[in-house]
């Protein structure tokens, strides 16, 4: 199971609508991928443990390094396809490149 | 049949708004205060509303679904603020400033909010998704004729047939 984390402001909305579509699309694309949607409040060093991809949907600035892979999400909100096959080719070339699983 | 009737749910004619207001503040705060007053979200509702927007925006540039859009904001609390699922629409006669949620470094002109009410995160169906479902599939010439109506009742009719 490849690890993710995504983030939004009231952890509500946004990053939930990420959750949901990065891990069906990622399923139909074969890939095991659980993501996790919090409250950008709520990052910090001890939430990333285990990531092994960091979603960012609103260029948040964050106190701490995130040292895992970072594509930013923010256009899949849109649900246009065109927008968000983007950010589904950049997940799944970093889950090759870096040999996730 | 239930489905219809589960999304149609999402709206209130009593919490359709056509506003007046020239400020962020001022429609924030007229409408919340019509909110609670009914019973739909909590006292500090308004006090969270307004600080989140600050720090996360919730506009969402539509230009680049069509170039003829205004744009919209969905503004929102945390759950625990707001006492049931809902989509408030909010007709802005004058455009107001929001900052892009995606890039909170762009601002740009507002002219209708869809304020979403979510105590359900992990909920069946994504509100915010429904309503971008609802934008990207109405037909560009009914959808302008939307954004541009300032009659709540046609507003609603449109929503409960469209949405």
């Amino acid at each position: 199971m490849i690890k993710m984390l995504t983030a939004c402001g009231a952890g509500v909305n946004s990053s939930h609508q990420i959750k949901d579509a990065v891990e069906a699309e990622m399923k139909k694309r074969g890939y095991q991928v659980s993501v996790e949607a919090i409250q950008i409040k709520d990052l910090n060093p001890e939430t990333m443990k285990g990531v092994q991809i960091f979603l960012p949907i609103n260029k948040p600035d964050l106190s701490f390094d995130v040292t895992v892979p970072e594509i930013d999400a923010g256009a899949i909100l849109y649900r246009m396809p065109a927008m968000a096959a983007p950010v589904y080719d950049k997940i799944e070339d970093t889950i090759k490149k870096n040999h996730l699983s | 049949m239930s489905d219809k009737i589960a999304e149609t749910s999402l709206f209130d004619r009593d919490t359709v708004y056509v506003s007046d207001a020239t400020s962020r503040a001022d429609v924030f705060k007229s409408v919340a205060e019509d909110l609670y007053k009914k019973g739909h979200v909590t006292k500090d509702f308004l006090k969270n509303l307004n600080e989140r927007e600050d720090k996360y925006p919730t506009g969402i540039d539509l230009s680049v679904v069509s170039p003829e859009y205004p744009n919209v904001a969905i503004p929102h609390t945390e759950a625990e603020f707001v006492k049931e699922r809902k989509v408030v629409p909010i007709k802005l006669k004058n455009p107001i400033s929001f900052n892009n949620m995606i890039d909170p470094s762009q601002e740009f002109e507002v002219s209708f909010l869809f304020m979403i009410l979510n105590n359900d995160p992990e909920g069946q169906s994504n509100v915010l998704a429904q309503i971008m479902d609802f934008i990207n599939k109405t037909p560009q010439n009914q959808l302008l004729t939307f954004f541009k109506s300032t009659s709540a009742d046609a507003i609603y009719s449109f929503l409960q047939s469209k949405f």
